[in-house]
């Protein structure tokens, strides 16, 4: 199975698991879409790079530890933004009404795997 | 005086994230990830840079940009406020002018805001001048300043003429 087959497999685990996701994005650190089911991938995967980055360092400055997550919350719904080991991200889109918590437990167990196969 | 908020932009490898790392008189407030194509270097700009910087009596915050343009919503953000851009350019890789006179017509036409033009890597010929990249880019020979962004003296050189020209502004309006 090729690494792309590997993830998209992946991405379908996590879709079934959470099936309240509107979305999912894998991308690399830089910003470019790996595997994904959004429509508008190349720009989210961008965002979701830079929230990732910026994240990090407000993390780091203002003495948070290591970063979780990025959450963005808006009154429609999450984007939250995990990182993937040091060379991936996983974002996802859910509804206001999803269970965060449940999504925090999946995505980050996803998000290792996803690590060990980038 | 108040503060002001400076935009340092460019295609990627030109050397902003650099000059904000020379320049910088605080600790430097950097975004890098592990780049996953080829650009010539290991890590690259995902938010944002930020440093300050005094010029006499004025405080200069710096803000550079990412350089992809995947990354162009980060433009508007960081531009935001800003009262003076400083474009740069690696002068030893003419194919990248084009692209960086693009950048600039954005920003400036959705910023309309003083611009100094930085020609890096001045310090490794063969490379073009201020005065050969200035009618390439159509600006003013006074707007475009060559520097080696590694070189703290030479550095400052376009913020300096920067701050110049938004002085300038300032008096004649």
């Amino acid at each position: 199975m090729t690494k792309q087959e590997q993830l998209q497999g992946i991405l379908r685990e996590l879709k079934q698991a959470l099936p309240e996701l509107r979305s999912i994005v894998v991308a690399s650190t830089d910003g470019l879409p790996i595997v994904h089911d959004a429509a508008d991938a190349p720009r989210v995967a961008a965002m979701a790079a830079t929230a990732l980055g910026l994240g990090k360092r407000i993390s780091q400055t203002t003495d948070l530890g290591s970063l979780e997550e990025t959450i963005v919350r808006g009154n429609q719904g999450y984007f939250v933004v995990y990182a993937a080991g040091d060379k991936g991200v996983l974002a996802v889109s859910a509804p206001s009404d999803a269970n965060l918590g449940l999504i925090h437990l999946e995505a980050r167990s996803y998000a290792a795997r996803l690590a060990q196969v980038l | 005086m108040e503060p002001l908020k400076v935009v340092v932009a460019g295609p990627v490898g030109a050397g902003k994230s650099t000059i904000i790392r020379t320049l910088s008189e605080t600790e430097v407030v950097d975004t890098d990830a592990l780049a996953s194509e080829e650009i010539g270097k290991e890590t690259t700009t995902v938010a944002m840079d930020y440093g300050t910087l005094h010029l006499g009596d004025q405080l200069l915050y710096l803000f550079g940009t990412p350089g992809q343009d995947r990354f162009d919503f980060m433009w508007d953000v960081l531009s935001e406020g800003a009262l003076g851009l400083l474009m740069l350019v690696r002068g030893d890789r003419p194919e990248d002018f084009g692209p960086a006179r693009r950048l600039l017509d954005y920003i400036t036409s959705r910023h309309p805001v003083p611009y100094v033009l930085g020609v890096t890597r001045q310090d490794q010929p063969p490379v073009w001048g201020p005065d050969e990249v200035a009618p390439f880019f159509g600006v003013p020979l006074e707007r475009v300043v060559g520097l080696n962004a590694k070189d703290p003296r030479s550095a400052v050189g376009p913020l300096v003429r920067l701050l110049e020209l938004i002085m300038a502004e300032e008096q004649a309006t």
